[in-house]
């Protein structure tokens, strides 16, 4: 069985959240990019945690090869860390991604599976942390003709299906397709494994298979973007906060439900 | 030109489907488009009928197809792909539900149209829609231009817009049949856990815990302060990483979106991934150790101290009553 994990190196949202907290966040002169050099590039989380359901699927006993696939010449980081936690193929698709839109990404991804041996199984994150769209899985599942599960805390394969655990709004619930199948994997999936000293030795010697979009049988009008981010912004948040202080918990605690009767908000 | 507004089931079930309508009108409006709503799956004609007049809709289309029933995602795809083929509206806004963030990129890739996720805004200028979204789990606003003459598939984040009634004449309510007769789902069903009880949803008042709790066992103090007033308890994402609370509890952009009358916020700092899930909140009040943190420029009212202590008081003074 071939796994295909899509995965996308982002700016770490963590570090992204304290700058733009602290008003502090830097746009470039474009208006739309954040040029902060100390906020590390990272592995999105979520495509972390693809790579961890595959490798739990090849835990289980399931004889299989998983392949780490990324979009742009520059996810080196991205397919080392791919590698060292497990991965048995790396794979890159060189192109410019400041003209790469999520239709193009789909494209490049679902050529790259159909030129690459295709794929029983194709896991993604369930949105990038950048840009929280999640619709390149989908938009492959499309291109593929192939099903779409998303929000998957579990996954396990037999031979010709997958059963996926997913977690609704209503609860969770258990579902199964045939494969091959598009899986995105949410962050209830859990921790994913720390690279071993020997998974990194391992990486350090495996080469990325480096593809072009011609490689790939696309054309110059497969790689036409119609989605363009001409913007970023921090938006602001107007504060009237009352800050309530006292002698003590207790009389500050009767104070605010003194008030929250007095607006209504509670009778 | 025509802009559809597209809900699925009943639209009585959520506040989406008010705000939804709101901000396609106002898009139609802007520049003389045609409005559209479509209603996918079973919906009380009356109901649909009420919602239209009231936000200024003349024209509705219904599919209705046992096929769509429940969460049908490949019948949900194809309906929409083969209304917009006899039908090809300039833009296609959903309101965006767990199941639409499926089926809204899959009907783009179906139909070759563009896809949005997560807008606050629509705007169109000539020849060029302008989508604003929320990025970085809500830290930024990205602004970003579709081009092409679409469609162009838009999913519309709840809270995006307040609501707006506008007087319009009495509807027309078409019924649209689609040819679902090959339609059969992909993904199958084995087993579903409903959560049982109220939903975080439909909460009234909600008390929320994060990380300033200090320890798992410390959670029992949401859940005291939530049932001393009748309430519900919910949780931040990283303490339902940790385990101290269960998943359903979770606020937030990957979790639940509420809009309750009151959100009591104990320990949480406010990151905008929480504030995604309850900014909708008439009344928002915060208890943090940390006067800086961001949850105070949401909250109405604020308390900087030990969240532990506070929850405590506050419990008994609502007993006291």
């Amino acid at each position: 069985m071939r796994i295909v994990v899509c995965a996308k190196e982002v700016l770490d949202p963590d570090a992204v959240n304290s700058y733009a907290v602290a008003g502090r966040l830097e746009i470039g002169e474009d208006g739309r990019t954040i040029t902060q050099a100390a906020i590390p590039r990272l592995m999105n989380a979520y495509d972390e945690q693809a790579i961890e359901a595959a490798l739990r699927i090849r835990d289980a006993g399931v004889e299989c090869t998983i392949a780490v696939v990324s979009v742009g010449g520059d996810q080196a980081d991205v397919l080392k860390q791919a590698a060292a936690m497990g991965a048995d193929e790396i794979a890159t698709i060189t192109v410019d991604t400041s003209t790469v839109d999520y239709h193009v990404a789909a494209r490049l991804l679902a050529a790259y599976v159909e030129h690459s041996g295709g794929a029983d199984l194709i896991l993604c994150g369930r949105q990038a942390s950048d840009d929280d769209q999640g619709v390149v899985p989908a938009l492959i599942g499309e291109a593929l003709g192939i099903p779409v599960i998303t929000i998957a805390r579990a996954v396990e394969v037999t031979s010709d299906a997958a059963r996926v655990t997913r977690v609704t709004p209503n609860g969770e619930e258990i579902v199964e397709a045939d494969l091959p199948a598009v899986v995105t994997i949410s962050n209830e999936l859990g921790l994913p494994r720390y690279p071993t000293t020997a998974g990194r030795i391992a990486a350090r010697r495996m080469q990325a298979n480096v593809l072009s979009p011609d490689d790939l049988g696309l054309t110059p009008d497969d790689l036409q973007p119609r989605v363009a981010l001409t913007k970023q912004f921090v938006p602001q948040v107007q504060g009237n906060c009352e800050m309530l202080s006292g002698d003590s918990p207790a009389q500050i605690a009767s104070d605010l439900i003194e008030r929250l009767r007095a607006d209504q908000v509670l009778p | 030109m025509t802009i559809v507004a597209c809900t699925f089931g009943d639209p009585t079930a959520s506040g989406e489907v008010e705000e939804l309508l709101t901000l396609a009108r106002r898009l139609s409006e802007s520049n003389a488009s045609d409005l559209r709503w479509l209603v996918a799956g079973s919906a009380p004609r009356a109901a649909v009928e009420e919602l239209a007049a009231a936000y200024g809709v003349a024209t509705v289309d219904r599919i209705d197809d046992p096929k769509l029933e429940g969460a049908a995602p490949d019948a949900s795809v194809e309906a929409l792909a083969q209304y917009c083929a006899s039908r090809p509206p300039a833009t296609l806004l959903l309101s965006q539900t767990f199941d639409a963030r499926l089926v809204a990129p899959r009907l783009a890739g179906r139909v070759n149209a563009t896809v949005m996720m997560n807008a606050v805004d629509v705007e169109n200028d000539v020849g060029t829609v302008r989508v604003t979204v929320s990025a970085y789990g809500g830290d930024t606003r990205a602004v970003y231009e579709l081009t092409g003459d679409g469609p162009h598939v838009i999913g519309v984040m709840a809270n995006a817009t307040a609501p707006e009634r506008s007087s319009g004449a009495t509807p027309v309510i078409n019924d649209v049949s689609v040819d679902l007769s090959r339609i059969e789902e992909r993904i199958r069903i084995v087993e579903r856990t409903p959560e049982q009880g109220p939903r975080l949803e439909d909460a009234n008042i909600i008390v929320a815990g994060g990380r300033g709790l200090g320890s798992a066992d410390k959670f029992h103090h949401v859940e005291d302060l939530a049932e001393a007033l009748g309430g519900m308890a919910a949780a931040s994402r990283p303490i339902v990483d940790d385990g101290w609370a269960d998943p359903s509890r979770q606020i937030g952009l990957t979790g639940k979106v509420a809009r309750p009358a009151l959100y009591i916020a104990a320990g949480i700092s406010g990151a905008s991934q929480h504030m995604a899930g309850c900014s909708a909140a008439k009344t928002i009040v915060a208890i943090n150790r940390d006067p800086d943190a961001p949850i105070f420029r949401y909250a109405r009212y604020g308390i900087v101290g030990d969240c532990i202590e506070l929850l405590t008081e506050l419990t008994n003074a609502v007993k006291a009553r």
